[in-house]
């Protein structure tokens, strides 16, 4: 997050108030809610991805198990929802170890495919195992029990309950990436034999970075759970994990403020463009293909070095 | 909704279990089901290891390509009421010549970047072209006959086998041993492997490389081309036949080696017999079978079967 000083303050301004009266702003108000749930699910991932190098396309898994997680701890106990949440996180996480442990054996390219197969996997046994996850009908009737005072049927008291699960996903996303731990992320992604020769664990990093990541994911699969009252068999599906590569992509890797904005932008136009059309996968598809032939550090980053060379 | 490719192409045998009995003869079937599945993923995953090796792309594309050429044939032979061999010689050729143009306009633009910008530029390519043909010819899937000459079953002795199914194992067969040849005997594929081993010192030994990769792509796309073809008459031809299979194919490479053409063969016949004989013993979960499999080469044999060492890594 390197924002020019003297821009600073009037950034954090403005953003704060932009997501305060977000909800407004929208068409409707769960939109905006689900723009701030895929933007902590990209910031998460731009910690495996931006700043460890870690191309993974199997990230609806965790996702999807964050909201199952949540889904499934909602229906069948009665506990409140940021518990609930924390459930779906630790099942993303517990399940991203062997994971992550078995991706990590295999680099770059491999990477990619070895985390979709077990994305995959897990897709088939959500799939087949009705009795569980209701399969391809998806798991319904999820409740939204109210915390304490605060009623989160309404919205907008959602919105604001997913803001601060936002915030705080912000605040320990800088936090790990300005540590130490970041900065040896950082290491590893641009040179890993080297990090290795001066005495650093290549694949320990990597798998602390990949279950980090995992568990952002998590959270914001929970927090959709909770924002659709159902968890659709998608949620762990392969247009997921592209959805997130994408936002990304698209936002600037390796920026954290990137695929936030990335993410909100990409959740606002594909609701835009579905009310009008259903050729959303074939705008997808072309947006893919565009950026990363000309956009490949970024939109935001890209158009910043062409038109404002400050 | 969303099928394994594996799962779509083997018939559901669930009711077996009720007969309380291992029948031998069932076992032998499945065990041929088993070398179908395996060809078509000897087929898809011989393209994808020869343009990996070679390009040193991952071709994400290449579930969309054999969906491509399973509508090819859709069109030609159902459409325009032509001969089924028509379209097995005409539709690897489209898809080929499909293939080439994707490679030329796109796929070169990326060689310099890192080898992950390419998966992605294909992902976004296979995304394109599966929603541009649920566009055109509707998101259901349209039936797909065998063809009538290679209809009806053949006595083998031991069993009664469909002809078509028999026909399918015949043509992979052949067509892989003729890419092996084609690589290791030629001259052409001489060039291909020199590729392999170093683009570059290829390149300054005055080979055009770019051409070479762009018919290397090429001919990949051909072969997934024609797996969608001798496919579609045992699936469902539909939008989403690719991606369901592209994944289980993944797997193959991954276990084969990637960019090892005998590693793709072996692979790709035991995860098929893997998949058909795990119906067998646990129908539900005959797919995630496979992905167990990979894990446990993951752990004793990180490079696959017969990969190399740090192979674009």
């Amino acid at each position: 997050m390197k924002v020019n000083s003297k821009y600073s303050f009037g950034f954090i301004i403005l953003a704060g108030l932009f997501l305060l009266f977000l909800p407004f702003v929208t068409p409707y108000k769960a939109l905006a809610s689900q723009m701030l749930v895929f933007a902590i699910f990209a910031l998460g991932y731009d910690i495996a991805f931006g700043y460890t190098g870690l191309l993974s396309f199997g990230h609806a898994a965790f996702f999807g198990l964050g909201a199952y997680g949540t889904g499934l701890t909602l229906i069948h106990l009665s506990i409140p929802a940021p518990l609930a949440i924390s459930m779906g996180v630790i099942i993303s996480l517990l399940i991203a170890f062997p994971i992550g442990y078995l991706s990590i054996r295999r680099r770059g390219i491999y990477f990619a495919m070895v985390t979709l197969a077990f994305a995959q996997m897990i897709y088939f046994i959500a799939f087949k195992w009705r009795s569980l996850t209701g399969g391809d009908d998806g798991l319904h009737g999820v409740p939204r029990p109210p915390l304490g005072f605060i009623d989160l049927r309404s919205e907008v008291v959602l919105y604001y309950f997913i803001l601060f699960f936002f915030l705080l996903s912000i605040v320990l996303g800088i936090r790990i990436i300005r540590s130490p731990f970041g900065k040896t992320l950082e290491c590893l992604r641009e040179n890993e034999d080297r990090a290795r020769s001066i005495g650093y664990n290549p694949t320990r990093y990597k798998l602390i970075s990949f279950v980090i990541s995992a568990s952002f994911a998590g959270l914001a699969g929970g927090l959709y759970t909770l924002l659709q009252n159902f968890v659709p068999l998608f949620s762990l599906g392969l247009d997921i994990s592209g959805d997130v590569v994408l936002m990304t992509l698209i936002g600037g890797m390796g920026t954290l403020y990137g695929p936030i904005m990335g993410a909100m932008g990409l959740v606002y136009l594909k609701d835009l463009l579905s009310s009008y059309t259903n050729i959303w996968p074939l705008f997808l598809g072309l947006l893919f293909v565009v950026s990363i032939l000309t956009f490949r550090k970024g939109v935001f980053k890209e158009l910043k070095e062409r038109f404002l060379k400050f | 909704m969303l099928r394994g490719g594996s799962e779509a192409l083997t018939p559901a045998f669930v009711s077996f279990l009720g007969m309380g009995f291992m029948d031998l003869h069932f076992i032998f079937i499945q065990l041929f089901n088993g070398l179908i599945l395996g060809s078509i993923y000897v087929l898809l995953s011989l393209g994808l290891t020869v343009i990996f090796g070679t390009l040193g792309v991952v071709n994400f594309a290449h579930g969309a390509l054999y969906m491509l050429g399973a509508y090819t044939a859709y069109s030609i032979v159902t459409l325009l009421n032509l001969h089924f061999l028509i379209a097995l010689l005409l539709c690897p050729v489209i898809v080929g010549i499909i293939g080439i143009l994707l490679e030329k306009f796109l796929i070169s633009k990326l060689y310099k970047l890192p080898h992950f910008y390419n998966l992605l530029l294909t992902f976004g390519i296979m995304f394109f072209i599966q929603d541009a043909i649920k566009i055109i010819y509707g998101p259901e899937g349209e039936p797909f006959n065998i063809p009538e000459f290679l209809g009806g079953a053949v006595n083998l002795g031991f069993m009664v086998y469909p002809k078509y199914r028999l026909c399918i194992i015949l043509v992979t067969g052949f067509l892989a041993s003729g890419v092996w040849l084609f690589i290791v005997k030629t001259k052409l594929g001489a060039i291909i492997r020199a590729g392999t081993d170093d683009s570059e010192i290829a390149d300054a030994l005055g080979i055009d490389i770019a051409r070479i990769f762009t018919l290397v792509f090429g001919m990949g796309a051909a072969l997934a081309g024609l797996a969608g073809v001798l496919a579609a008459p045992i699936q469902d031809v539909q939008p989403l036949m690719g991606m369901n299979f592209l994944v289980e194919t993944f797997v193959v490479v991954i276990v084969g080696g990637m960019g090892s053409i005998g590693g793709s063969i072996l692979a790709g016949l035991i995860i098929g017999e893997l998949v058909t004989l795990g119906i067998i013993f646990w129908p539900p979960m005959s797919t995630t079978l496979i992905y167990v499999f990979m894990a446990v080469v993951l752990i004793i044999r990180p490079r696959g079967l017969m990969g190399r060492v740090a192979f674009f890594e």
